[in-house]
C-alpha cells in the first residue's frame, strides 16, 4: 500500500479499477483479463500476487479489489474483505435479505457472529480507526435492515 | 492530492449505509445458477469451531460452513452475489458484456460502487483529472453473461440518487482483444548472467547468450516475476550436469526449459491447467527441444496418471512454484517425486507465509534454507533419507 511519501511523489494514474474476484482463484479470464488487459497491465503478476495474498481466506470468497493503474503500465492494488451483507447472509444461512425489512424476519444470528464479522472488518484499511463497538453497531443496523434478527443465544 | 484519497474513502463509508435500504432484487442468483443453490435449513446452523488450518478470527467465520465448500466449478450453496461470474471466471473464453457508461464526474465514484453491488464484475474509471473541463466521464463496466445490464444500471443509478439515467452502450467482449493487450507488456529479461528469457515475437538482444524463447499465452512464467527468478537462481546453483528435473505446476514450462539449457539431462512437468500444458508444449517446440528430453502432463487435481506414478522417487531436483495452500496440502506428493537427498524447492509464497511452509516441509526436508526477493520467498532443502 502506498506510503504518504509515495502519495506525494505519486506516479501519474491512468485509471482506477474495481473488481470482485474469488479469493485464491484469480485467472487470466473475464473479468480480470479484459479489465487489466485494457490498460496493458501484467495479468499474470496480478493473479499470482492476488492469489498469494488471499490464501488465508476460504477459497472462492468474493473479495473486492481496487487496482490503481499508473500511466507507465505498473499498478498497485488493495484487497478488501467481502461486504457486510455477504457475511450476514452466510452467517444466517440465507440467500437474500427480507423483502420487507422491519416487518418480516428472515433469519437470526448470534451476537458472537456480529463480533466475528466486526473483527474481520476492522482489518480493512478504512475501518482501522473505528472502535470495535461502533463497527458492531453498524453491522447490527445492517442486519436489521435486511430482516435478520440478532439474538444473544440461539 | 490527499483530498482525492479522501474522496475515494468517503463513498466507501456511504456504501455501508447504502446497502441496507436497498435489498436489490438482482442479488438473487441468475437463472443459470438458480438450479444449484439451495437455502440451508436451520439444521445447518454454523458452529464457530475452527474447521480449517489457522485459528485466526478472520478465518473462523469464513470457514465454518464446510458443507458449503465449493468443489471445483460446480459449487453449491454459495451466497456470492456474482455466482454466475465466479463460474465464468474460470473459463477463459467466457463471453462477457462490456458497457461504456457516461455520467457526471462527481457521481462517478458512488455510481461505480453501486454498480458493483448490483451485479457488475468490474468497473474501471479513467483518472478524473485527465478529463479537463468536460463534466462527463466514461466508466467501463464488465458484466457476466446472462446479467440484465439495463436493469442493473438503472437500479444502480436510482440507488445513488441520480436524477438522470446515464447513457450507456453495451457490447459483447471478445477474448482476442484483451489477450493481445496483456501480451504486449513482455520484454526480454536477463535473469542471470548469460541467461535471457525472450518473448517469441521479439529478437534476443544478445544472440550469443543462452536464450529461452517463450510464448507464455495465458500461463504463468515469463521470467519477470520474483518467484520465477528465485527458482531460476536455485536451478542455476543446483544443476551441475545430467540431472533429472521435475517441475510441479509447470505453467509456461520456463523452469523445465531453463534446466535443460543449464545442463540437465531431462525435464518433466505437470500442471492442472490445460492452458498451461498447451503453452508449455508450444514453448518446448519453440526452443527446439526433443520430446524425449522434456515432457509435460495435464493432471486432474486429485488423481495422478500412471505415467507419473511410475516416475516417483526418480528425480534429482523438484521445484514447485505455486501457492501456499496447495503447497501445504500436497507437500507429501511434491516431495515424493524426488529421490533421497534430492534438492526440493518451493516458491510462490510471500515472506510472511514462510514459517507455515517451513513447519510443514521440515518433516520431509533437511538443510532448509530460505531466499527472498521483493517480498517473495523460496524455500529449499534436501529430501530426507528415509
Amino acid at each position: 500500500m502506498a506510503t504518504l511519501k509515495d502519495v506525494v511523489a505519486r506516479r501519474p494514474i491512468a485509471a482506477t479499477i474495481r473488481l470482485t474476484v474469488p479469493a485464491g482463484a484469480a485467472r487470466p479470464a473475464p473479468p480480470v483479463g479484459p479489465a487489466l488487459g485494457q490498460y496493458r497491465l501484467n495479468l499474470m503478476a496480478f493473479c499470482k500476487d492476488f492469489n498469494a495474498r488471499t490464501q488465508k481466506y476460504k477459497p472462492d470468497t468474493p473479495m473486492a479489489v481496487t487496482i490503481t493503474a499508473y500511466k507507465d503500465n505498473t499498478f498497485e492494488f488493495t484487497v478488501k474483505s467481502p461486504s457486510v451483507t455477504w457475511f450476514l447472509k452466510k452467517a444466517a444461512g440465507i440467500e437474500s435479505g427480507s423483502g420487507r425489512p422491519g416487518h418480516t424476519v428472515v433469519s437470526s444470528i448470534m451476537l458472537s457472529h456480529v463480533y466475528e464479522i466486526a473483527k474481520v472488518k476492522q482489518s480493512d484499511p478504512f475501518c482501522k480507526h473505528m472502535p470495535l463497538e461502533a463497527i458492531c453497531k453498524s453491522i447490527i443496523g445492517t442486519a436489521n435492515s435486511m430482516g435478520i434478527q440478532v439474538v444473544k443465544d440461539l | 492530492m490527499l483530498g482525492r484519497l479522501h474522496l475515494r474513502l468517503r463513498p466507501l463509508g456511504r456504501l455501508s449505509s447504502l446497502q441496507p435500504p436497498f435489498p436489490p432484487p438482482l442479488l438473487l442468483p441468475t437463472t443459470a445458477a438458480a438450479a444449484h443453490t439451495t437455502p440451508t435449513s436451520p439444521a445447518n446452523r454454523p458452529t464457530l469451531s475452527p474447521a480449517y488450518k489457522q485459528p485466526s478470527p478472520t478465518t473462523l467465520l469464513l470457514l465454518h460452513q464446510s458443507k458449503n465448500r465449493r468443489a471445483g466449478k460446480g459449487g453449491e450453496g454459495s451466497f456470492c452475489t456474482n455466482r454466475a461470474a465466479v463460474d465464468a471466471a474460470a473459463d477463459v473464453s467466457a463471453p462477457f458484456y462490456s458497457a461504456h457508461i457516461r455520467c457526471r464526474k462527481r457521481d462517478a465514484e458512488a455510481l461505480s460502487e453501486a454498480l458493483m453491488c448490483f451485479g457488475a464484475n468490474c468497473i474501471s474509471m479513467d483518472e478524473l483529472s485527465d478529463h479537463g473541463d468536460h463534466d462527463e466521464i466514461c466508466l467501463t463496466s464488465i458484466f457476466p453473461d446472462g446479467q440484465d445490464v439495463s436493469a442493473c444500471i438503472s437500479n444502480a443509478a436510482s440507488s445513488v440518487g441520480l436524477d438522470y439515467v446515464p447513457n450507456y452502450e453495451v457490447s459483447m467482449g471478445k477474448q482476442c482483444d484483451w489477450v493481445t493487450n496483456a501480451q504486449e507488456s513482455f520484454h526480454p529479461i536477463e535473469v542471470i548472467n548469460g541467461l535471457w528469457i525472450v518473448p517469441k515475437w521479439r529478437d534476443p538482444p544478445d544472440p550469443q547468450a543462452t536464450n529461452i524463447l517463450l510464448n507464455p499465452g495465458l500461463a504463468f512464467g515469463t521470467g519477470e516475476h520474483p518467484t520465477t527468478k528465485l527458482c531460476l537462481l536455485l536451478l542455476h546453483e543446483a544443476i551441475k550436469g545430467g540431472e533429472h528435473f521435475f517441475d510441479y505446476g509447470t505453467g509456461s514450462g520456463v523452469l523445465g526449459i531453463a534446466a535443460l539449457k543449464m545442463g540437465a539431462a531431462m525435464s518433466a512437468g505437470i500442471d492442472i491447467e490445460p492452458q498451461a500444458v498447451t503453452s508449455a508444449r508450444e514453448n518446448i517446440s519453440l526452443n527446439g527441444i526433443e520430446s524425449s528430453k522434456m515432457s509435460v502432463y495435464l493432471v486432474p487435481s486429485k488423481v495422478n496418471s500412471p505415467n507419473i506414478d511410475s516416475a516417483k522417487g526418480k528425480f534429482d531436483i523438484v521445484i514447485a512454484n505455486i501457492l501456499m495452500n496447495p503447497l501445504m496440502e500436497l507437500a507429501e506428493d511434491i516431495v515424493s517425486y524426488g529421490k533421497p537427498e534430492a534438492v526440493v524447492g518451493v516458491s510462490g509464497i510471500l515472506c510472511e507465509q514462510v514459517l507455515q511452509i517451513k513447519e510443514v516441509y521440515s518433516q520431509y526436508l533437511d538443510n532448509i534454507w530460505v531466499s527472498e526477493m521483493e517480498g517473495w520467498a523460496c524455500l529449499r532443502g534436501t529430501k530426507k533419507r528415509i
